[in-house]
């Protein structure tokens, strides 16, 4: 066994524990240095998120190692090792390759799909290559982490649909407008909902946004917030033609905006595209309107169909997923039992061979002159000469191979000999 | 000779084009589509080359017969896409467009290598100028339907709530509705310079501005309808839905009419 890792995640840990390891290995420097002062571990690397912390090893005495590491998290955790073990899980060799993929490719991330954690297994990556504690191994296995999560990416849709309302609507927005780069927003009603609309639009930079609030000074603090612009609530339908986007979310009994206001509007606003999303319940803006010409009505339930609709996708993109993981895990599986000694000894000695019979059989004409007896002793010497330039490298690879940990001669034989 | 090699290489990367972005639409996947756009490119070049073959040993723009009207169209597609493509997050609506280009242009390769002398009533800088800027003019509007069809079907698919993965594939509606207005902005006046061109030059040859000639009345009527559009688009702020629906009716209609009367076309103005 060589590779070990070791850790927890939202699915196995309380927040309150994660936490605690997640500010010892925060920054990964002191922790890096400790890992790599337990004697049993050669390359290491530590990602640490708000859902996750982990270590990542190649170790030389399998057990051993595992014991050791788990020691690291009680310490860095300051916490009592029974507490602990329950939340702890530890993979070895595959599934720690496959726990690697399937991290990286955010396929155990709390929103599968979401982009960051790629950024974070990069970012952990370069801090422990910046402090040498990754080698040969490691950072080969890093990469391949790279590319599978690129290949999920790229090759399954996990991350291409919103899974929240919020960004359900900036998609729809998009859809809509192409850029929202200067487009303006409503607000009727400042509600936390339609605050958080507000946030993910402003963030696709919308360029105003006004808002309508029965409280005034509720629209006015707001306003400030976002750099807004307060309007009367009962002067809101004035407002409508210059709009884009409109939020409505008020606690208003009935249709707060009327199918006759919106076409009011969007005569004035010369059939500019409008789109009325809907999060109030009761509803507050007319279903009529939504049949008006270049007008797009969502209510909350259109919108959260919308969400549904992606997380089913990305379930089924997941399984895509898994299966392109499989394949990487085979990949980087068969690299490293390339690396095994045994096979290199037997490629080496039948490229030489190869290479001995080839020139005799290319010298057979000149060869034939000699008599029977001259001509095996000719062989016998070109094969006592082999035998002897072989033989160091041969004992040194074997001995490499009872040390089980270090193998450098192994990786140098196979680009030497182009094996 | 080159020139034909040229148009059939051109021809053919057109078509391969198109097949990738149906594979696009079809795997809904937007790769394909970037791929396919490479290629139109390159036969954009091709096609270029093509018409350079054509014209440069004659020393002038030869523009005689159906032949070179057609396959204009398609560069003036083609080129005008492209360019909006750039300008535009539209790369699936060459899905639409370039089924159009190959249409055109297996319909020009009938007449290939057709007339190289040009007969002494087609000469001259303003029957070129007429066919450039009528068949420029002409391309725009195609462009417009294509984009037009394809706002139709995202309206729809939006309004029904149906935003799931095709949707996510084909433009947004502000893309499509903006390059409706920009071909109508440009193929206007285009098409008006055209005609004013071809009725100097008819003034000149046939000695009046107007023979009441089949195709006369159809540049006419196209040329009206779409005056028309841009007008109502201008003034009264025909957008979105109803801009799409007139451009892609105003389209067929033309079409089909074009089509019922080109048994009728073999009177004077018989060339294009």
């Amino acid at each position: 066994m060589r590779i070990v890792l070791i850790g927890m995640s939202h699915r196995t840990a309380p927040v309150e524990i994660r936490e605690r390891l997640q500010i010892a290995c925060g920054d990964g420097g002191p922790a890096l240095a400790e890992l790599l002062g337990i004697p049993e571990v050669r390359e290491a690397l530590v990602l640490s998120t708000c859902n996750r912390v982990e270590v990542l090893a190649r170790v030389a005495d399998g057990e051993a190692a595992v014991e050791q590491l788990k020691g690291f998290i009680y310490r860095q955790g300051n916490l009592a090792a029974a507490e602990l073990e329950r939340c702890l899980y530890v993979h070895r060799d595959r599934e720690a390759v496959r726990h690697l993929f399937r991290v990286a490719a955010s396929l155990d991330s709390l929103v599968m799909g979401e982009p960051q954690i790629l950024g974070q297994v990069k970012e952990a990556y370069r801090r422990a290559a910046d402090q040498r504690a990754t080698g040969v191994l490691l950072n080969r296995l890093v990469h391949y982490a790279f590319r599978t999560a690129k290949r999920v990416r790229t090759e399954t849709g996990i991350a291409g649909n919103a899974v929240s309302v919020g960004y359900a609507a900036v998609e729809l927005a998009k859809k809509i407008f192409g850029g929202l780069q200067g487009k303006t927003i409503l607000l009727i009603g400042a509600g936390e909902m339609s605050e958080l609309a507000a946030r993910h639009l402003l963030r696709q930079g919308v360029g105003r946004i006004l808002i309508a609030n029965r409280t005034i000074a509720r629209a006015e603090a707001m306003a400030a917030e976002f750099q807004g612009t307060p309007v009367p609530f009962e002067r809101f339908p004035e407002a409508l033609p210059d709009v884009d986007i409109v939020i409505a979310s008020t606690g208003a009994p009935g249709y707060v905006v009327t199918a006759e206001m919106v076409a009011v509007a969007l005569r004035r606003r010369r059939n500019r595209l409008l789109f009325l999303i809907d999060i109030a319940v009761p509803r507050d803006i007319d279903p009529a309107a939504g049949e008006i010409d270049n007008v797009f009505l969502y209510n909350i339930d259109n919108l959260q169909e919308v969400v549904d609709a992606n997380r089913e996708t990305r379930r089924a993109e997941a399984q895509k997923a898994e299966a392109i993981v499989a394949e990487e895990v085979a990949v980087f599986e068969a690299w490293f039992n390339s690396l095994a000694v045994v096979p290199t000894i037997v490629a080496l000695r039948e490229k030489i061979e190869g290479i001995v019979r080839g020139e005799l059989e290319k010298s057979a004409h000149w060869l034939a002159e000699f008599p029977e007896e001259e001509r095996s002793r000719i062989e016998g010497v070109v094969d006592a000469v082999v035998n002897k330039i072989l033989h160091d490298p041969i004992t040194g690879l074997k001995e490499e191979s009872r040390e089980k940990d270090e193998l450098p001669y192994v990786a140098a034989v196979r680009r030497l000999f182009k094996l | 000779m080159t020139g034909i090699i040229l148009f059939k290489t051109a021809l053919a990367v057109y078509f391969a084009a198109a097949c990738i972005y149906g594979v696009s639409l079809w795997g809904k996947r937007v790769f394909p589509a970037r791929l396919a756009a490479g290629l139109l490119f390159a036969a954009l070049v091709v096609h270029t080359f093509s018409f350079a073959a054509r014209w440069f040993p004659a020393g002038e723009p030869m523009l005689i017969d159906l032949h070179d009207a057609l396959s204009l169209f398609a560069w003036v597609m083609a080129a005008v896409y492209l360019l909006l493509q750039m300008k535009t997050k539209t790369r699936v609506l060459g899905a639409f467009i370039s089924p159009v280009i190959c249409l055109l242009m297996v319909v020009a390769s009938v007449g290939l290598g057709g007339a190289v002398n040009a007969p002494p009533v087609l000469r001259g800088s303003l029957v070129t100028a007429h066919v450039i800027l009528s068949v420029a003019g002409e391309a725009l509007f195609a462009v417009a339907s294509c984009a037009g069809l394809m706002y139709l079907i995202q309206d729809s698919l939006i309004r029904r709530k149906r935003a799931g993965k095709f949707s996510r594939l084909l433009p947004s509606l502000g893309d499509l509705d903006r390059i409706n207005h920009l071909c109508l902005l440009w193929g206007v006046p285009l098409l008006t310079l055209g005609g004013l061109a071809g009725s100097f030059w008819a003034r000149i040859v046939w000695g009046s501005h107007w023979q009441w000639d089949p195709k006369q009345i159809w540049t006419l009527l196209a040329w009206g309808c779409y005056a028309f559009l841009l007008h109502q688009r201008l003034a009264i702020g025909w957008r979105g839905r109803t801009a799409a629906r007139w451009s892609l009716a105003v389209f067929v209609i033309l079409f089909v009419l074009l089509m019922a009367a080109m048994p009728f076309f073999g009177t004077l103005h018989r060339f294009v």
